[in-house]
């Protein structure tokens, strides 16, 4: 059952995402946690997260972004433009970031060079950089334009009573995954990193309903599961987007497990539910937006702050890693802050500047692995 | 950072460096000439500005001001903001708070600072900032983060939705230094009622906060008096502008740091709308005798920086400039978009008119400039949507006559460097020459002024703009 999650994971395709295509679903790309699934899925179409992996080559990305753009949405171009992305019928692009944001612009201008890569329906979304009432009136007005945009596109209404559809499905999907998290961050934590790593990320690329299928079995069979952490250093991963379960994988393979995390492919994809009995575009405005975890939300840096370190003391670990990609000086900056406050709390933590994609650098990121748990080992972790 | 950098106060020096520049014609010409022997890391750029005859000194004059009012602000019991250069100061003059602008500061230290700003943009790096963050504020921001000036009573800043890259310094030195944080945030649309009615509420917001911080009601006389001078600047900034349009352009090209630079300093003082009047009379003058403002009097090529400007140590940027003949149109930092300037023309729902006949219309006038400060307007949204980048670079460089467009920015931008290969292919398929300049405006380390000059002038000469 979970090697059909770890190869949803680590590929563009994947076998349940031919099926929906096949039968003629459509399949709409996001690249960023700022946008609501449930809306897409409330119009009958697959929400499906833009990721970059796979891509061997940047030869279409560096001809439209420039050198010092973070490797992510240059990866997301490249796939698009190489036809990888065929079976979109449509993407919706946020100003996430923004390197991110000018995804809109290259692909567009990639798409007039290169015809055919840029799907029938392309969607800009605003996302405000603040939660205050003008704010989240804002978003929910860019949700409801959203919402129109796709009924109208696909001929598929978005109602009220297909939202509230929707918001149930994907809260069930949390709970199951918030139950993923909570087993582990225990000590007695059943499956690997790199296992949950994957089990998140399939959540992205499958159809939903078959998706929480799965999930469902695979927790029924992880909640008889052993413990995998005996004897091992517990680590928590903090940072940039991180879709790359081999990277997790590489960690462990130090005589770690990761136990823990705070990346937008993680833990705060899924922990926050959404208000099932409220207006649901209100309801979604103020989940997606409100209490965001991403530094890109500016000035609620204590908040995320106290957020990584309830989670690094719940879960026990011996030290955090503190990760982002390269140019993404959001979460550069902010892992400068961690390490600051997290090391004054007594929690080792290590911080590595790295390039989204294939582990084109995994003999540097082993020695510093290494490195980082020499000292715990030999200093000790996390001082309680 | 070095034991003796810390020793000096980062502002202190800026002040005192300027302050004893703007004073440097006191004496006869043989002692101001005597004078240039004895400061030899900064004798370029201080006869940049005094050969420019009353305006440079004015302008020596103002910078020197807002030094001092940056660099004593605790000692005579002013608030200080940390802020940005896209941030219209009016709002903060009306309650006694002093701007301190990162960029501006920036930009100042790494024209006459013996060793530029190298020190405080790695000093960042050593406390946890990303080396790979924009150098506009990483150059001054370091000296406040090791307590090297003023400190900051909070931060405000309006470069969210902009760029979060410039947000984003803003927000470290908040949580570093601990002090407060406001932001201004903008949506990725300019002109309908929806961004409208955004960009009030959250003007609203940032009063609300001003009030709060400095317990303060806001001084209505004030605001209308700064916005009564900011009208005059604007009439006056709009007609230099006009004449650039002649050929040859009859404006010196460190004008156009003049311009901008005095503005983002001192916007709503009597002393910059001086400094402008004294411009646009030898602007004019040159104009009436058909010369070019440059050193030579003549005028090879006509250039539009469509981005920023570079900031290399000595000036030695705008020397260039005038030592190969070629005007400066100007660049994005130029445009400060109210509805009467020339650039504004046919565009006028674009820009903003200020409005004092009521304290609420000034309210909204404000917020209504606030949102078209350069790179607020031009970068919010898709380069190519109307009214942002590719369209007002078009616009100035057919209004001014530009022979080539050129890109200068700071490897922190990444707003910039995600569509400025689009924007030149678009201005090339318009017909207007135009290259990216691979360096960073306020860091020398990047590349040298040297591989920037070879590669401008071979670009140049190459498209047969100069021969």
């Amino acid at each position: 059952m979970i090697e059909t999650l770890r190869k949803a994971a680590r590929s563009i395709g994947n076998p349940s995402l031919q099926a929906w295509n096949e039968g003629g679903g459509k399949v709409l790309g996001y690249p960023c946690t700022f946008v609501p699934e449930e809306i897409i899925d409330a119009a009958g179409i697959l929400p499906y997260r833009l990721r970059g992996i796979t891509a061997g080559t940047m030869s279409i990305g560096d001809a439209y972004f420039g050198p010092v753009i973070c490797s992510f949405p240059k990866c997301i171009l490249q796939l698009a433009g190489q036809g990888s992305y065929g079976f979109l019928d449509g993407a919706v692009v946020v100003n996430g970031c923004d390197s991110m944001r000018r995804l809109h612009e290259c692909w567009r201008k990639a798409s007039e060079d290169i015809p055919g890569t840029l799907p029938g329906f392309f969607h800009y979304m605003g996302v405000p950089h603040k939660a205050t009432d003008y704010s989240i009136e804002w978003f929910k007005e860019e949700l409801g334009i959203l919402a129109r945009s796709i009924s109208d596109h696909f001929g598929t209404p978005v109602t009220t009573d297909s939202l509230r559809r929707s918001i149930r499905l994907f809260n069930e999907i949390r709970s199951l995954l918030s139950e993923l998290d909570e087993m582990r961050m225990s000590e007695t934590c059943p499956v690997t990193g790199s296992d949950a790593a994957s089990i998140v990320l399939a959540g992205f690329a499958m159809p939903r309903e078959e998706y929480r299928e799965t999930l469902g079995k695979v927790m029924a069979r992880l909640r008889k599961s052993k413990p995998v952490s005996d004897g091992k250093v517990r680590l928590m991963v903090v940072g940039s987007a991180s879709d790359d379960a081999d990277f997790v994988e590489l960690v462990e393979s130090t005589g770690a497990i990761v136990v823990s995390d705070c990346m937008c492919f993680g833990a705060r994809s899924f922990l926050k539910r959404v208000d099932e009995d409220a207006d649901p575009i209100e309801a979604l405005a103020e989940r997606y937006l409100g209490g965001n975890l991403c530094p890109r939300m500016f000035g609620w840096y204590k908040d995320r702050l106290a957020f990584v370190r309830d989670r690094a003391l719940r879960s026990r670990v011996d030290g955090v890693i503190l990760q982002n990609i390269r140019f993404c000086d959001l979460h550069g900056s902010e892992n400068g802050l961690l390490e600051r406050d997290l090391e004054a709390e007594g929690i080792p933590c290590m911080r590595i500047e790295r390039e989204y994609g294939p582990l084109v650098e995994t003999g540097r990121i082993k020695m510093r692995l290494d490195a980082f748990m020499e000292r715990i080992r030999t200093v000790g972790g996390r001082r309680s | 950072m070095r034991e003796s950098t810390r020793e000096y106060r980062f502002d202190w020096m800026l002040w005192s460096i300027l302050e004893n520049a703007s004073r440097s014609t006191d004496g006869t010409p043989k002692e101001y000439r005597s004078l240039l022997d004895l400061v030899p890391h900064f004798s370029e750029v201080l006869d940049t500005f005094v050969r420019q005859g009353e305006p440079g000194l004015r302008f020596l004059r103002l910078i020197a001001r807002y030094a001092d009012m940056c660099s004593s602000a605790n000692e005579r019991g002013k608030l200080a903001a940390l802020t940005t250069f896209c941030m219209a100061t009016p709002i903060l003059h009306a309650f006694d708070v002093v701007p301190v602008m990162l960029e501006a500061l920036t930009v100042l230290g790494t024209v006459v600072l013996k060793r530029g700003t190298s020190e405080y943009l790695d000093y960042c790096c050593e406390v946890g900032f990303t080396e790979t963050s924009c150098s506009a504020q990483r150059g001054s921001l370091g000296a406040f983060l090791a307590g090297g000036a003023v400190r900051p009573d909070f931060v405000v800043c309006d470069t969210p939705g902009i760029c979060d890259t410039n947000a984003n310094s803003f927000a470290f030195a908040s949580a570093f230094l601990d002090v407060p944080f406001f932001q201004i945030n903008y949506p990725p649309t300019l002109t309908d009622e929806r961004a409208r009615a955004y960009h009030r509420a959250d003007f609203a917001s940032l009063v609300s906060f001003l009030e709060e911080r400095t317990g303060k009601r806001l001084d209505e006389e004030r605001l209308m008096e700064v916005m009564r001078e900011l009208a005059r600047q604007d009439a006056l900034a709009s007609e230099l502008i006009d004449l650039m349009r002649i050929r040859p352009c009859p404006v010196p090209g460190i004008y156009d740091l003049m311009l901008y630079g005095g503005r983002f300093m001192m916007s709503g003082t009597r002393e910059y709308t001086e400094l402008l009047e004294s411009m646009l009379e030898v602007a004019r003058e040159n104009a009436r005798l058909k010369r070019s403002g440059t050193r030579t009097g003549v005028e090879r090529a006509r250039g539009l920086f469509c981005y920023i400007d570079h900031y290399t140590t000595d000036a030695r940027f705008w020397d260039w400039m005038e030592t190969n003949e070629v005007s400066h149109l100007g660049s994005i930092l130029f445009t400060f978009w109210n509805a009467d300037a020339p650039y504004a023309r046919g565009r006028e729902e674009q820009g903003y008119t200020l409005d004092c006949s009521s304290l609420d219309a000034a309210l909204d006038s404000l917020c209504d400039q606030m949102s078209r400060m350069p790179m607020i307007k031009q970068i919010r949204g898709p380069y190519d949507a109307p009214g942002m980048w590719l369209d007002d670079v078009l616009a100035e460089a057919r209004l001014l006559q530009a022979d080539f467009v050129a890109y200068i920015g700071s490897m922190g931008c990444r707003n910039s460097w995600g569509m400025n290969k689009l924007l030149v292919r678009d201005l090339e398929r318009q017909g207007i020459p135009a290259v990216i300049l691979f360096a960073d405006a306020f860091d020398d380390r990047v590349a040298s002024w040297e591989t920037v000059t070879e590669r401008l002038s071979e670009f140049l000469t190459v498209r047969g703009i100069i021969s």
